[in-house]
């Protein structure tokens, strides 16, 4: 099942949104995600407010994302994650790459 | 119809009597005097009686508002039959308590008609009496009933006494059941859940729902789930419960450990206030959302707003009943009117704001529920989790083989069979974490032989699970041994995972996560999760030890 995604008005931000589980199941999801050659979105944020799980193939994904979009998007941020994921996130020090908030 | 008859003169009851069988009443007895009469009574409780005024021992003035007496609630006729004709006489026998008279000689018409009107009144009166005993009777086991009911009520939204002093909250019903519902809870994750919401109507029939909401929100927030999958619950809940014309408009918040972000999901609520120490309002958080038990849950959305507050910053809420409050002329207070008492006092508690209610109302019927919440940001103290973890130590073991390998992923079903069976909830993201990092590296490395330098370049990282994929599909042989020990003294979980693969050589791992690399992340984060990572057979086998 593909993820939930949604665009900014201006087409400017794709927003995607993870389901409860995030590890290498989700890989091809993921992609297709943020592959969108639609709109030429600057901005991505991944939401991961309903995710309970991830495992560190998520992380891969996550940093995968941001070396084959580096040079078309500026910003990616990370929001409303759970206290558990966002540990996970911390000792990954993901902050160095994604603004988590 | 019993019938009374009282009179010293023998002659005179027998023409009495003769003449009720006459009309039917067959059921009479008689008696000489007044005494007589009170003493037959007490056993034979008659519907009426007919009462000479002159008679010895006791005379028809005195025994009269005795027999009444005796009648207590119910309506007794008593009918005068007296030879005496003067006024004052016969005036006395109706403030003595008859109720009427008829003078000798009597007319049997006149009385038999007396009779008849009298008998009506005392039926109405006993049917009057009946059914003030139903009533009452009602009443009674209503009461009894809400008794019931306001202590479950009372159990069920019990707030947790570590929460007491760190959110401030005063609700007040408009009738005896509160249509408005107002919880906390702790998280396993050191912060804090609340919920506060307001079912359509009032009263009984609305409270009724808080007690399936009240329930799932404790079980929920034990587990540590986010309020939007709380939400998702509660809807699908309440839509299978309510009745159509009912609903939950509610907001859940989540504070968590740090004491000041703030998750908010409002439903069909007013806004929820945040007010900073300067008394500036930085944040509304504005109902996004249908109330709660109306949308199919494909349509539901369960999208949160998320703020970090500052400490001291105060998070205000409350239900429709204030801001729907009246004064004398009818004007409603509004958010507005709430908000401008706010901006006068920022310091001011839910009492303070209450008493301001009050004021307002100026002693006006109030028409709904009110409930007041505030929460000032603090740092929080570790909450005493009260765990009801198992005390049993035990084993699991899993020992799969390449058909259950290929089968779906064992990782999830083994979560949640250690975190729910357990009660160790809370540790579930961090454990599928390890478990899984785990599990994957036996298959990818052990099991498959899969190299993950692979996954360095944005190609080589689709192709490694392609890759993956295809020689799962493929697989005729190898095994992954799961075991997992829990040890309740030491409060930890013993996670051994074996594989058929031929090994490797641990020294050549990477130590710390400090790459940009898509991948080699798996190892440094397990050191960070565990307490110990220890390789063994080669490289082959694997045991941390999980800090509970």
């Amino acid at each position: 099942m593909s993820l939930e995604k949604e665009f900014s008005t201006d087409g400017k931000q794709l927003t995607i949104f993870i389901e409860e589980k995030f590890d290498f199941s989700k890989v091809q999801d993921f992609r297709i995600a943020y592959n969108d050659q639609t709109k030429k979105f600057t901005s991505v944020v991944i939401n991961l407010q309903k995710t309970e799980y991830m495992d560190s193939s998520a992380l891969g994904m996550l940093l995968n994302m941001h070396r084959s979009l580096s040079d078309q998007v500026t910003s990616f941020k990370i929001v409303k994650c759970r206290p558990q994921v966002l540990k996970i996130l911390q000792i990954a020090r993901f902050d160095k790459k994604f603004e988590i908030l | 119809m019993r019938i009374l008859v009282v009179d010293d003169d023998a002659l005179n009851r027998f023409l009495l009597v003769h003449m009720l069988e006459q009309q039917g009443y067959v059921d009479c007895y008689e008696a000489e005097n007044g005494f007589e009469a009170l003493t037959l009574a007490k056993r034979i409780k008659p519907d009426l009686v007919l009462l000479d005024i002159v008679m010895p021992v006791m005379d028809g003035y005195e025994v009269a508002p005795l027999l009444k007496a005796l009648a207590g609630d119910v309506y007794l006729p008593i009918i005068f039959i007296s030879a005496i004709e003067d006024e004052e006489a016969l005036a006395r026998c109706l403030e003595v308590g008859g109720d009427d008279f008829v003078t000798k000689p009597f007319d049997k018409i006149i009385l038999a008609a007396k009779i008849r009107a009298h008998a009506r009144t005392r039926s109405l009166s006993k049917k009057t009496i009946e059914q003030n005993q139903q009533l009452s009777f009602y009443r009674n086991s209503v009461e009894r009933e809400h008794k019931i009911v306001e202590h479950i009520f009372a159990n069920a939204l019990k707030v947790q006494p570590e929460l007491r002093d760190i959110i401030d909250f005063v609700m007040q019903p408009a009738g005896s059941f509160n249509g408005d519902m107002f919880l906390c809870h702790t998280s396993p994750s050191g912060g804090f859940y609340f919920l506060f919401g307001d079912f359509t109507g009032h009263g009984l029939a609305a409270a009724i729902g808080a007690l399936p909401v009240a329930k799932a929100f404790q079980t929920m927030s034990n587990k540590g789930l986010s309020i939007s999958e709380m939400t998702e619950t509660l809807n699908a809940t309440l839509l299978e419960l309510l009745p159509d014309e009912m609903f939950f408009a509610a907001i859940l918040v989540e504070i968590n450990s740090s004491g000041k972000q703030i998750d908010v999901w409002n439903g069909g609520m007013p806004d929820m206030i945040l007010q900073n120490e300067g008394g500036h309002i930085v944040k509304k958080f504005s109902s996004k959302h249908m109330a709660l038990g109306i949308l199919e849950p494909n349509e539901f959305e369960c999208e949160i707003d998320r703020f970090d507050a500052q400490y001291g910053d105060r998070l205000i809420g409350f239900s429709d009943g204030v801001v729907e409050v009246c004064d004398l002329a009818g004007k409603m207070l509004t958010d507005a009117g709430i908000e401008s008492w706010l901006l006068a006092d920022p310091q001011s508690d839910v009492h303070t704001l209450l008493n301001k209610i009050d004021v307002y109302e100026g002693g006006s019927e109030r028409k709904d529920d009110i409930t007041l919440v505030i929460y000032t940001c603090q740092e929080l103290k570790p909450f005493s989790h009260v765990q009801l973890a198992s005390q049993l130590p035990f084993k699991i073991e899993l020992c799969l083989d390449h058909h259950l390998i290929k089968a779906q992923d064992p990782i999830a079903e083994l979560i949640r069979l250690l975190t729910s069976q357990l009660g160790l909830y809370g540790i579930h993201s961090a454990l599928f974490t390890v478990i899984s990092e785990l599990y994957n590296n036996a298959i990818d490395h052990g099991v498959l032989d899969l190299d993950s330098k692979l996954k360095a370049t944005n190609e080589g990282f689709f192709q490694y699970f392609a890759t993956r994929q295809e020689k799962l599909d493929n697989l005729a042989s190898g095994t992954v041994n799961i075991l997992v020990q829990y040890l309740p003294q030491d409060n930890v979980l013993v996670i051994q995972i074996s594989d058929s693969g031929k090994g490797f050589d641990p020294a050549s791992l990477k130590k710390t996560c400090e790459h940009d690399d898509s991948f080699g992340r798996g190892l440094p984060m397990l050191s960070e999760l565990c307490q110990s990572i220890e390789h063994s057979n080669g490289g082959s086998t694997v045991k941390v030890v999980f800090k509970i």
